[in-house]
């Protein structure tokens, strides 16, 4: 009887541990999941390719990364100080990320990567590549437009697209009837010009007022000494935005923490009526 | 003799003496008070008027580790000795050069493009330093008052003068030694258990810390031990139930990564504009546990152990 009991009671504990058994199996054979990281760019044989993109793992210290124009993705492991090249068919497209299987090949080639201050480089393929923060990049200089700015600048790109604009504001901005020059200077460097410029830039975008003009310059490091069109305009600071109405200048901007630079517009043109 | 007829020669009546006197003894001590306040909020935080002295460019940082502790003593002890009446002359001229070379470096610093606070009243009260010159000229007035005042004065006798001097420069210097073992962080910073994400000037750099639980660590990236506590944070944040670990630090994007691709921690390490979070910490690290953006309790030195983490949340 004892015996019996006992047997009955093994048996239905086996399905328990069997699925604790394989439990660590599922749990490996998880995919990782991977959003973009647009703080850092990825630069490909000395130049940055549009769509080159650094994704961060939920894992610590594992990264991966796309750059078009290889054949592999490449999946970079931080604490191993390496790079593994992952088949293109192990990565899936998912809502705002990227999924990678966990089955890599043992056979996947691996590269070496180093260290160097703040940038992490190594050599894939034929490729030298490069990862470094987007502050570091070559900065844009002088007049540039709207269209080429964002293209040439994912983390302005992708900021514009993470900010909804006060609905309000921007319809009072849209109906305003003067004339409007709004002179934007401004460093792709500059860590206060990457929170506040992509909202700046939504806003005008949004906006979609004829009377209102916007200029864009980007100003090197060092600007108080650099010869350009910021020079002789008491432009002491970045981002400064310059505003006038009907020729005149108004009011100056600048970035602040909670910015809301629709807001703050609207004020202004509510003010200058 | 007066050739001018009916001219009567200038007398000083002893009530014009006493009032001349006491705007002086007024003057000596307001600005006795002034140098024993500055040096003593400077001397609070050491470090970080090192720090400020180095920022100025004037001197290097090796002669800014001695130039500024040197200086919250001076300041000290010339606030003791005016308000002790010692020698009230010369140190109201020993006042008159010290306000005027601060006045000088502050132009300086103004030339130079400069607008961050100064530290003349130690690291946690911000003035520009265009306020500053106004202050220092004020002051200036102080001590003209003082030394006008006080002519013909004496002051204190010169025994008792000296060993007030003695005692102000022993003590001064050994309250500079000591003052950053001192635990009177809770004192002179603004985080302490209680306060909110907006009392540290946090909420609109940080609104994500508004929400949930987190261990905040205040640590300087580029410190050797950094790579050690962020073995011990990786740690306490794989326990259950732990709260997100959150480093904040005052170092540059460029350190953070160097740290970031070296160290792999398993938390977030964010830059804060060094005016903000210096308010925070007199020495690094420092831990505070923020539950909904209110702060639970603060850890000095190290991380806490997991066993405090509970406490606090049962707290």
């Amino acid at each position: 009887m004892t015996v019996k009991r006992t047997a009955h009671r093994m048996l239905g504990v086996l399905p328990v541990v069997a699925v604790a058994l394989l439990l660590p199996c599922s749990a490996r054979a998880q995919a990782m999941v991977c959003k973009p990281n647009y703080d850092y760019s990825v630069e490909v044989d000395g130049s940055f390719p549009k769509n080159a993109t650094l994704y961060q793992s939920t894992t610590p210290g594992m990264y991966f990364i796309d750059v078009p124009t290889c054949k592999t993705g490449l999946l970079m492991d931080m604490k191993a100080r390496k790079v593994v090249a992952v088949p293109r068919d192990l990565v899936k497209t998912v809502d705002g990320g990227l999924q990678l299987s966990d089955t890599v090949p043992p056979a996947a080639a691996a590269y070496a990567l180093a260290v160097d201050g703040p940038m992490v480089q190594f050599q894939a393929e034929d490729k030298k590549v490069r990862i470094l923060r987007c502050l570091d990049r070559p900065p844009i200089v002088g007049a540039v437009d709207l269209d080429a700015l964002v293209t040439d600048r994912p983390e302005y790109r992708e900021g514009m697209k993470a900010y909804s604009p006060d609905p309000a504001s921007i319809a009072t901005m849209g109906k305003y009837a003067k004339r409007v020059q709004i002179d934007a200077f401004f460093a792709t460097w500059c860590p206060h010009c990457k929170e506040y410029m992509p909202k700046f830039l939504r806003v005008m975008s949004e906006a979609k007022n004829p009377n209102i003009k916007l200029n864009l310059y980007g100003v090197p490091k060092g600007f108080t000494q650099a010869p350009g069109p910021w020079q002789g305009r008491n432009i002491n600071s970045i981002p400064t935005i310059i505003v006038k109405v009907d020729g005149r200048e108004i009011t100056r901007m600048a970035s602040q923490p909670g910015a809301e630079p629709e807001k703050e517009l609207a004020g202004i043109f509510d003010a200058v009526k | 003799m007066d050739a001018t007829p009916g001219a009567r020669p200038y007398q000083q009546t002893p009530r014009t003496v006493s009032w001349r006197r006491a705007a002086g003894h007024l003057g000596r001590v307001a600005l006795g008070i002034v140098f024993l306040a500055a040096g003593f909020l400077k001397g609070l935080d050491p470090a970080e008027f090192v720090h400020q002295v180095a920022a100025y460019g004037l001197i290097g940082m090796r002669l800014s580790g001695v130039a500024a502790p040197a200086l919250i003593v001076l300041e000290i002890v010339l606030g003791v000795t005016l308000v002790a009446g010692v020698r009230p002359l010369l140190t109201g001229l020993a006042s008159i050069l010290l306000l005027l070379m601060f006045i000088g470096i502050e132009a300086y610093g103004i030339a130079a493009g400069r607008t961050e606070a100064c530290g003349c009243f130690g690291a946690y009260v911000q003035r520009t330093p265009a306020q500053v010159i106004g202050e220092d000229l004020l002051f200036v007035g102080l001590a003209i008052l003082a030394i006008a005042g006080l002519r013909g004065w004496a002051g204190t006798r010169p025994g008792r003068a000296a060993a007030v001097l003695v005692a102000a420069i022993v003590l001064s210097g050994a309250f500079v030694v000591a003052s950053p073992s001192l635990p009177i962080d809770d004192y002179v910073t603004r985080l302490r258990a209680g306060r909110t994400l907006a009392d540290l000037d946090l909420a609109t750099r940080l609104p994500e810390l508004l929400r949930g639980r987190h261990l905040i660590a205040l640590i300087d990236v580029t410190d050797p031990r950094a790579a050690e506590i962020a073995s011990a944070l990786d740690a306490l944040a794989s326990r259950p139930g732990a709260p997100v670990v959150v480093g904040l630090t005052p170092a540059t994007e460029q350190e953070i990564d160097a740290f970031r691709w070296t160290v792999v921690p398993a938390f977030e390490v964010k830059s804060v504009d060094r005016v903000v979070i210096k308010r925070l910490y007199r020495r690094l690290p420092r831990f505070f546990v923020l539950d909904s953006g209110r702060v639970m309790a603060v850890y000095d030195g190290a991380p806490p152990e997991a066993g405090d983490l509970l406490s606090s949340e049962a707290s």
